[in-house]
């Protein structure tokens, strides 16, 4: 074997081996993007410390859920498509802090292009490379601790997309019971869902505000200030009634959390 | 103006009664399902998912499968009709009755007898139709409809119910759940006895045997299956399991995902009807097989839903079905469908209509809660979100643009604006800014929004104003300090998931080795008295002075029993020695029935009763004491083993008795002896 050749090969397997920076594409969501920039900045900056380069596709807008889940998947097909457009070009992980986001990105998109043999695969080849922001962390890069502290009593909100539409638990579980002072007491009927569920809130105002009161009695019973969640849906639902309330809890986003060092 | 589907809802939500009696079963029936899971013999998850392969396999080949079972129950015995609608259905069971000239029929649960709205059509000919499960018969007293698949009456409380026999029975009021249980055997007994047919659902059709299998706490499927002269078996086509494994398969998961049961009291596997020289059991058993749509639904993108094993687990676990009760599922001109909760959801539109029934799939928060409870993991949030897609049509049909939608109009409009800016970087960032701006014109300035009720998300929630520069015009400036790569990874990336202590994976368990018949007997006894039976062990030289002893405490004279010889020699001859008086007939006096078993199931503490001559089958049925003599080497350690036993499967009827009759259908509360006996006593032989 010609020499030459021999020392650029065994180059290129020791510079892929090596622990080179890795890039991921941050899809942060339309909530997050548009409600609340402080959640997708201290995202970015969980990110990097677990030593990832954040790069933001900036062609992203709407993952398309809330047209597909009122069944109006005519509309949602467009929106999906330029999804998968901005991403396409682009190499990694795709990182969502939101699981049901992801959710709809790993399941939603395949469902939707089932019968479209020009756009299955190139909806699947998008969902086999997302992941929920926990999931990610934990699951890809093995991490548990990220140094972070926090003082006080803490609960987790596990969200009906990420918990059972993505079986992701014990990840963002194990990112929880590694911050450091944080004291994480138990939500009473934790896994039951705070009835969001997108467009089901005003379609069904009724009943989704009588799931979200057993949310908000759960929450007080808990005796937790904070409350952490991994989705901006379920955050924008139990802090509005929350609010409403004049009750002083918060849910945070898991990366708020994370990112205190 | 609100559908009569939102109409219901709010009646629903403004019942404080209602929700109150949905939180109990919700609470009761989530934890005995869970608890019940854990006597699995393999991980819970792995079962439901070759239960789902199962189904899946059984109705991809389903008109295979039609053929083979048809077959096999004619050369058992059974008169197969076939049905393609309701109304054909209807009208073949109103031939029978006409052809028996039949006055009264006792009726079992069978939800494809409310599908076709059987009841109403004997009534209107004249006839007096029954409903014998306590919860179907507190209804049909209402006139109402079942508010759930399992639980009919789950949306009354105990008062209701009190009210409900002082006024239709004449009763005084009493809210004693043990009064009115026994209020309603009495009055039921003697329908049993009249009745001319009895009718019945089946839960499962095995192909490989032609037998129908039903279960029943309360004994009264047995009863109608056993003491009428003609039964009436009504069965959906989709209703079956390929063979006997298949069937313990589905038994293993059904009553644990319904009722948190390892077995229901009574499983009875039906094959023909009376033999000659059989003591009782109907002289005709008819089996009609429905269509009723079903086989439209098979070939949609919704043909999972005829997976579904009728356990009302989704129901349960729904918090939609939580809040509003199964009442609420109506059409959105206010017909009622019996199948409601998230099934429901997904059935009503499939069977019934979309323009119809389509609403209901809109009434969920796509939680997932339905699908984990699902004990043949019936994928129902994808259902659901076909449903409100417009399916229920042949695959093709569903991609094309759609149909009529359920979603208020400001809604879709409000989506179809979205979706137009979402597909489009400078449109949604440019609604961003709009957004951002417009909201700092509104009052109150602060951080949150408060909108209007009609809006929707205004009844009780206010809304967090848009940020005035979003995530993307922040991410490249944004202040970033932090070093990249500061952190060790303890695990190169995209390996597998780190194990971690705190979260274990439960792993499938090992088979059980073959065990012996002590220990055998052991479990047995442990599971029959938990099921509130109670075990005499005894030296079969002794069985006779024990049973003596036993009939003589409780002042017992006259007993229903099996034939001698189907009892161990010179039994019955000494009872009557002693001066008991034995029926081989059955005597709706007698207070204690005498049989064997021909084998038993340790792991579920079930006795194994397969009908034949000299075998009364209504001596487990009729009196209140239940007293069986079994062998200790007849015990099984699981279901499958005795599925499998060459007696069972040419039986003209078995019955697998686990316990004493039992219902719940009162606010849950547990009561013993519903229909059939309310102590079961074995005597085993070793």
């Amino acid at each position: 074997m010609d020499y030459h050749l021999l020392v650029t090969l065994v180059l290129i397997d020791y510079n892929s081996s090596k622990n080179m920076t890795e890039t991921i594409q941050l899809f942060i969501t339309c909530i997050i993007d548009t409600l609340y920039p402080e959640i997708g900045e201290a995202v970015v900056r969980v990110l990097e410390r677990a030593g990832v380069k954040v790069a933001f596709p900036p062609g992203q807008t709407c993952c398309g859920q809330p047209a597909f889940n009122a069944g109006m998947r005519a509309q949602a097909r467009p929106v999906a498509i330029h999804i998968i457009q901005v991403f396409e070009p682009t190499n990694g992980p795709v990182v969502v802090p939101s699981g049901s986001c992801a959710a709809m990105l790993r399941y939603g998109y395949p469902e939707l292009f089932a019968d479209d043999s020009q756009w299955l695969p190139r909806a699947r080849a998008l969902a086999a490379r997302t992941y929920e922001l926990s999931e990610f962390l934990v699951d890809y890069l093995g991490l548990t601790d990220l140094g972070a502290r926090y003082s006080g009593p803490l609960t987790y909100h596990p969200s009906c997309h990420l918990l059972r539409g993505l079986g992701v638990d014990h990840q963002p579980r194990a990112l929880l019971s590694a911050v450091r002072g944080a004291n994480f007491v138990d939500l009473p009927h934790a896994e039951e869902c705070c009835g969001f569920g997108g467009v089901f809130s005003a379609e069904h105002a009724e009943i989704s505000s009588a799931m979200l009161q057993r949310k908000i009695a759960n929450i007080s019973a808990s005796g937790a200030p904070v409350i952490v969640s991994c989705d901006a849906g379920c955050i924008t639902h139990i802090n509005g009634g929350l609010h409403r309330q004049g009750k002083s809890q918060r849910v945070v986003h898991i990366a708020e959390v994370l990112d205190k060092t | 103006m609100p559908d009569a589907f939102h109409a219901q809802i709010r009646t629903a939500l403004d019942n404080p009664g209602l929700q109150a009696a949905l939180d109990l079963n919700a609470e009761r029936r989530l934890n005995a399902r869970l608890q019940a899971y854990t006597s699995l013999s393999e991980d819970a998850l792995t079962l439901r998912r070759r239960a789902h392969a199962v189904r899946a396999e059984t109705i991809a080949h389903l008109e295979t499968y039609l053929d083979q079972f048809i077959a096999r129950a004619q050369a058992n015995g059974l008169i197969v009709h076939r049905a393609i609608d309701a109304a054909q259905a209807v009208e073949i069971v109103m031939g029978i009755a006409r052809l028996q000239g039949a006055r009264l029929i006792a009726k079992a649960k069978t939800m494809i007898g409310e599908e076709i709205q059987l009841n109403q059509a004997l009534e209107e000919a004249g006839l007096t139709v029954v409903e014998t499960d306590l919860g179907e018969y507190i209804v049909q007293l209402r006139g109402e409809r079942p508010a759930h698949i399992l639980t009919p009456a789950v949306h009354l409380r105990r008062a209701d119910v009190g009210q409900t026999f002082h006024e239709k029975l004449g009763l005084p009021f009493t809210d004693d759940v043990a009064t009115l249980v026994a209020a309603a055997r009495r009055n039921l007994r003697q329908v049993f006895l009249d009745a001319d047919i009895g009718i019945s659902g089946v839960n499962f059709g095995v192909v490989e045997s032609g037998s129908l299998c039903l279960l029943s706490n309360e004994g009264n499927a047995r009863m109608v299956t056993t003491l009428p002269p003609v039964h009436v078996a009504l069965m959906g086509i989709e209703r079956l399991v390929r063979t006997m494994d298949d069937l313990a398969l589905m038994l293993s998961l059904l009553p644990r995902s319904a009722t948190g049961q390892k077995m229901t009291v009574y499983t009875s596997l039906i094959h023909s009807p009376r033999r000659p020289f059989e003591t009782d059991g109907p002289q005709e058993r008819h089996l009609v097989l429905v269509d009723n749509g079903r086989s439209a639904l098979r070939v949609s993108n919704l043909a999972e839903a005829l997976y579904c094993i009728r356990c009302g687990a989704c129901l349960n676990a729904c918090p939609v079905f939580r809040e509003i009760g199964g009442h609420a599922y109506v059409s959105i001109h206010g017909q009622g469908s019996p199948y409601s909760g998230p099934i429901g959801a997904v059935i009503s539109p499939g069977l019934f209509g979309q323009a119809e029934f389509g609403g209901l799939a809109h009434a969920s928060t796509l939680c997932g809660a339905c699908k984990e409870a699902c004990p043949v993991d019936i994928d129902l949030p994808e259902l659901l979100l076909r449903v409100r897609a417009g399916a229920g049509k042949p695959p093709s049909a569903a991609s094309q643009p759609d149909p009529a939608n359920h979603a208020p109009h400001t809604l879709q409009w409000g989506l179809r604006l979205y979706g137009w800016a979402a597909a489009d970087e400078r449109r949604f960032a440019a609604a961003q800014k709009v957004a951002g701006l417009f909201s700092r014109l509104l009052p109150p300035f602060s951080d949150w929004l408060r909108l209007p009720a009609w809006s929707g998300w205004g009844l009780s929630r206010d809304f967090p104003r848009p940020a005035a520069r979003p995530f993307r015009t922040r991410f490249q400036t944004m202040d970033r300090e932090v070093t990249t790569a500061a952190l060790e990874t303890s695990q190169p990336p995209g390996q597998s998931p780190i194990s971690n202590p705190q979260f274990p994976v439960s792993a499938s368990q090992p088979p059980l080795p073959r065990l012996s018949t002590a220990f055998l007997m052991e479990r047995f006894a442990s599971e029959l008295t938990a099921l509130g039976g109670t075990i005499n062990v005894c030296q079969p030289a002794e069985i006779g002075e024990h049973l003596l002893t036993f009939l003589q405490e409780r002042a017992i004279s006259s007993i229903m029993a099996w034939e001698g010889r189907q009892l161990p020699d010179g039994l019955l001859d000494a009872l009557v020695e002693a001066g008991i008086q034995v029926s081989h007939i059955p005597d709706p006096t007698a207070r204690a029935g005498l049989t064997g078993a021909v084998a038993a199931v340790a792991e579920t503490g079930t006795l194994v009763l397969p009908s034949g001559v000299g075998r009364l089958q209504s001596a487990t049925l009729l009196p209140t004491i239940h007293i069986a003599i079994l062998n200790s080497r007849d015990i099984y350690e699981n279901l499958p083993q005795v599925l499998n036993l060459r007696e069972v499967r040419e039986a003209s009827s078995v019955a697998l008795i686990s316990g004493p009759s039992r219902t719940a259908d009162i606010e849950m509360s547990l009561t013993i002896g519903m229909h059939g006996p309310a102590e079961v006593h074995v005597f085993c032989l070793d």
